[in-house]
């Protein structure tokens, strides 16, 4: 009878909430967006008002005579109508603004065919349209900083490093903290607040002499025992955590069925930790990854990829198109490891508090 | 029972020391790595640059024009931006906390923030906001700016930029306390919250005397951790607005050491601002504990 | 005090597990209700449909006359014991009573009123103060039952209380329960997957199978006019003992027969089988009415395989072809391995069930 009106009630509901729940999601990532769309932008695009919402996929050109050589005009899909950009006679400055401005690469013969048709054809002026190429300021971002490869290496280096530091000595310290009950169990456990209570920088200001004294300075193994330095406290957490979610009956289990405690932990305990321990040592990932102020302050000759972006966006009056590019470049990792981690939240956060 | 034999009572110390074994890595690695550079930007707070002892060094900070100006703004970041923070991510963990179809991915959404690079996320804002940025052409989109109007938000007064700055930082910091809190509201038995509801309690009579108190050694945490690095707030303002702009206590240590790092008294303003802002952080931080109950007046509740 | 309708009730979980499946139940005011079948056949999910905490894919659900389907839990006065008791560790044992009464805005008296009758009945009176964790598992299910009388609902929901106490604990918690329903009278509807459990307390038993209300009756009913051979295999330890026989009609009357028996029906049972058409059906027999007898009388022998002495009486397992058939005999003497047994079958227990839709067919 009125099945009908509930049931429509209940579709109501759940739209609502879905609608909710997509704006909620949209307004998230809306930044992001602009910023992964704006990596895609042409230099000339990304100096525009109003930005374009999506990058174009071709430029409409014409080309027309001038007094001193060529006129090059772009539509302007805002203000419908062709623009100037360029009067010249130098066809490889034509090809380099199409390429670097515009986002168009135009080879020099294509661009003498083109103006071979203006001067046979008979017309005032000729239209043509080419493709944008999307990638390009991917490209030109690894070309124009010369470091941005090998930084990019010695990121992933400094990150895999810090893993190993701070999983092997954090972990230890987490397994001890799930399993036993010892003095200074506390202390440990507020470690991660101590270790956070002093201004990073000025650790890592005073890590430039102790490892300039260990031969580290500007090297990977450097940073990567300064990224320790957060990273363990964090580490001892997580992996208590993750133990702490490990019943101890299993491990009993082990040593009653003849295994030793060392046996019992590579095959049951370890096992059953290992989702867990990955995430932490994704997590660990991120921060190393991500982080940019020690490494400004502790790298001179061999930045890590996140200076080289940083360095961009400082010099980049000109190319924020291109700034954009190599923070997405650098934001790729950090998403594919956030989207594994979001897995393990619970065993990563569940089993401590303050 | 047999007498202890010197062999056993060496078993015995051994898996003893077990666990004192396994933290000692963590407790030498604090101690080259953390220790020492702390215990140096002590002394050299109580030195003059020849070496000298002096309290010179907190005179100066103390009295210098800008302290105040930073304390005041970290103040009003840390009191605005922490609760907005804490709301927001309880907010988004209860969500997710239902489970509908899709939360999973919702999640994936929610965390981006925390995974971009801060660099790429000043990258972000700086292009957003920006007289031509993304921002003002989004509200041009939508019709809210009229044609040629612009908005200049990083220009005006300083009440607009902390107003900012507080959402920026909240927009990247969120995520973190969220998954701290979802892993709690994950950790109370789902028949817990619904005897709740069937003993007559709706949503928020269940938040109020069920949720929220079980979960609070989580939001103690989620709020300490964040209490903490909230002081510490600089590298956003920094990239956004310069140096000295909108000083706050962590960018006047940076400032002495990076910008400035020539002046007479560079090492001693900066050293003296380490440690000036470590004492306000552990103060607020015991006082957070003392106040949110987290020593001694536990509740046997806790299992 | 409260009927409880469900009607046409429907519940499938994503796209395709169906928990609940066209269930349709009544239950009548003051009656305590079982609710019995094996595990995953949906026991907890129609409950929990009943309590508000799972909306239902289609179908009714009524209290007394109200429609209460699309009801928040907190608007339809239920209460529910749950299988882990989930009572609140943050709470005194006072304040998890005294919870649902603050939040009808009770009277401070008559809340510390009621919370001390029920404790009382549920006998904790002197645990008030205490916190959850200080508590033993049986003083915590306590704890959730005094909760749940406390409100005076209208209906009484128990999904699997006693399933986590100990065996001793469980038999006395179970008068316990029954006692105090007793006396508070509330309709109640308790979960269950033990059959001795549902046995002792049921006014009605309900049989669950996959989502599906298979048989409802009394304990009673259930057990000697099983309607299926489900049921007649699930209810009873040892269960019934099923046998494939062939009908013959001779002169002196109805037989059924197979390589190892040869059974006259007597004319009572015979006429039971007069409207069916088919030659085979399975006889069903629980194992206390197979009888032990001297050789002469016997309708059936064959050699015990094992005998499991159980003090009051002893389980006889014999064999026969792939069969096991099960007897309850006298405790003396104990009957050795090997031994050739003696047996007739009281006729009027007897169940015939036809083997293509496992129903019975005397009823
Ligand atoms: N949230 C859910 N999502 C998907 N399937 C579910 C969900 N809850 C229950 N089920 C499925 O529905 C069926 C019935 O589950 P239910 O918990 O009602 O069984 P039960 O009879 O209470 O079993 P038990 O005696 O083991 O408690 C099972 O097959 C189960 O796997
Ligand atoms: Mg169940």
């Amino acid at each position: 009878m009125n099945k009908n009106p509930i049931k429509l009630g209940k579709l109501v509901r759940r739209t609502i909430f879905y609608l909710f729940i997509v704006t909620l999601a949209v307004s998230i990532i809306l930044p992001v967006f602009f910023l992964v769309s704006l990596s895609f932008l042409s230099t000339r695009e990304s100096y525009s008002f109003p930005l374009p919402l999506l990058p174009s996929l071709k430029t409409e050109y014409s080309l027309t005579h001038s007094d001193r050589g060529y006129l090059l005009s772009v539509y302007d899909k805002f203000d419908k109508e062709y623009q100037t950009v360029l009067d010249t006679a130098e066809l490889e400055k034509m090809s380099v603004y199409m390429k670097n401005q515009i986002g168009t690469p135009y080879s020099i013969p294509k661009i003498e065919e083109r103006i071979a048709e203006l001067e046979n054809g008979g017309k005032d002026t000729i239209f043509f349209s080419v493709r944008k190429n999307l990638l390009l300021n991917y490209t030109t971002f690894f070309q124009i900083t010369r470091d941005a490869v090998p930084a990019l290496l010695r990121s992933l280096q400094i990150a895999g490093l810090t893993i190993l530091i701070s999983l092997s000595i954090g972990s230890m310290a987490g397994y001890a903290f799930a399993r036993y009950v010892f003095a200074g169990r506390d202390v440990l456990k507020f470690s991660v607040l101590f270790v956070r209570m002093f201004p990073g920088v000025a650790i890592a200001l005073h890590m430039a002499i102790i490892l300039a004294n260990m031969g580290f300075y500007d090297k990977p193994i450097g940073l990567a025992l300064v990224y320790s330095v957060g990273s363990i406290a964090l580490t001892v957490w997580i992996t208590a955590s993750v133990f702490m979610g490990i019943p101890e009956s299993l491990e009993e289990a082990a040593q009653v069925f003849g295994a030793t405690k060392w046996q019992t932990f590579l095959r049951v305990t370890f096992p059953l930790a290992l989702p867990g321990l990955a995430a932490a040592a994704m997590y660990t990932f991120l921060g190393a990854w991500t982080e940019t102020v020690s490494a400004i302050l502790l790298t001179q000759f061999n930045p890590t990829f996140s200076v080289v972006v940083y360095q961009s966006l400082l010099g980049a009056v000109g190319n924020v198109n291109l700034t954009a590019a190599g923070g997405l470049v650098l934001a790729i990792p950090s998403l594919i490891f956030t989207f594994f981690i979001r897995k393990y939240i619970q065993q990563m956060w569940g089993g401590m508090t303050i | 029972m047999t007498a202890s034999t010197p062999a056993k009572r060496f078993r015995d110390l051994g898996s003893k020391a077990v666990p004192y074994l396994l933290i000692a890595p963590v407790v030498i690695y604090y101690f080259f790595f953390w220790f020492r550079p702390v215990l140096v930007t002590l002394i050299k707070s109580f030195q003059t640059a020849a070496g000298a002892f002096t309290l010179q060094n907190y005179h100066m900070v103390l009295t210098d024009p800008d302290f105040l100006v930073a304390l005041r703004n970290t103040a009003i970041i840390v009191l605005f931006s922490v609760t907005l923070e804490f709301l927001g991510a309880l907010f988004l963990a209860l969500l997710i906390n239902r489970k509908f179809t899709g939360s999973t991915f919702f999640l994936f959404v929610a965390m981006i923030p925390m995974a971009l690079p801060g660099v790429a996320v000043a990258a972000m804002w700086l292009t957003g906001l920006t007289a031509h940025g993304w921002i003002n052409s989004l509200l041009y989109y939508l019709g809210i700016l009229a044609e040629g109007a612009k908005i200049y938000w990083l220009a005006g007064s300083e009440w607009k930029l902390l107003g900012l700055i507080i959402l920026i930082d909240a927009w990247q910091v969120i995520p973190s306390m969220m998954i701290i809190l979802l892993a709690g509201l994950q950790n109370i038995p789902e028949e817990t919250i619904e005897a709740g509801y069937v003993f007559g309690g709706n949503f928020i009579t269940v938040l109020r005397k069920i949720t929220m108190p079980l979960l609070g050694p989580t939001i103690q945490t989620a709020v300490i951790l964040r209490l903490i690095s909230a002081i510490q707030i600089w590298l956003i303002i920094v990239l956004l607005v310069g140096f000295s702009r909108m000083p706050v206590l962590v960018e006047r240590i940076v400032y002495y050491y990076k910008e400035v790092p020539n002046l007479d008294i560079s090492l001693q303003m900066a050293s003296g601002y380490a440690i000036v802002v470590s004492f306000i952080v552990s103060m607020v931080a015991l006082l957070y504990l003392k106040v949110s109950g987290a020593f001694g007046g536990k509740k046997e509740a806790a299992q | 005090m409260a009927t409880l309708t469900m009607q046409n009730v429907t519940k499938i979980f994503g796209r395709d597990v169906i928990a609940v499946k066209d269930f349709n139940l009544e239950v009548k005011e003051k009656e305590f209700l079982v609710l019995l079948g094996p595990s995953g056949c949906g026991k907890t999910t129609a409950m929990r449909m009943v309590a508000g905490l799972e909306e239902v894919t289609t179908g009714e659900i009524f209290i007394d006359d109200r429609e209460v389907t699309e009801l928040p839990p907190r608007k339809r006065n239920v209460s529910m014991i749950f299988q882990n008791y989930a009572v609140w560790p943050h709470m005194t044992v006072y304040d998890n009573i005294a919870f649902a009464l603050k939040l009808k805005k009770l009277h401070k008296d008559e809340i510390d009123r009621r919370v001390k009758e029920t404790a009382g009945m549920a006998k904790i009176e002197m645990l008030l103060e205490r916190y959850p964790s200080q508590l033993s598992g049986g003083q915590q299910q306590r704890v959730a039952v005094a909760r749940a009388i406390a409100v005076n609902p209208d209906i009484f929901l128990m999904d699997e209380p006693l399933s986590n106490l100990d065996a001793k604990l469980r038999v006395s918690m179970r008068t316990e329960l029954k006692a105090i329903h007793d006396k508070a009278g509330s309709t109640t509807v308790f979960v269950t997957h033990d059959q001795s459990e549902a046995m002792s307390m049921a006014d009605r038993i309900v049989i669950m199978k996959d989502g599906e209300v298979i048989q409802v009756g009394s304990p009673d009913d259930v057990y000697h006019r099983s309607g299926s051979i489900f049921v007649a295999d699930f209810i009873g330890t040892p269960p019934t003992n099923f046998m494939d026989v062939k009908i013959q009609k001779e002169s002196n009357g109805t037989h059924l027969v197979n390589t190892h028996l040869n059974l006259l029906l007597e004319p009572e049972m015979a006429k039971h089988l007069n409207g069916y058409d088919k030659n085979h059906i399975v006889l069903g027999i629980r194992p206390e009415n197979i009888v032990l007898v001297g050789e002469s009388d016997a309708a059936l022998s064959a050699s015990c395989l094992v005998s499991e002495p159980q003090g009051s009486h002893q389980v006889v397992a014999i064999q026969l072809d792939d069969n096991i058939v099960k007897v309850v005999a006298p405790p003396n003497p104990i009957i050795a391995p090997g031994t050739d047994v003696h047996l007739i079958f009281k006729q009027e227990t007897l169940r015939f069930f036809d083997p293509d839709t496992t129903l019975a067919i005397n009823d």
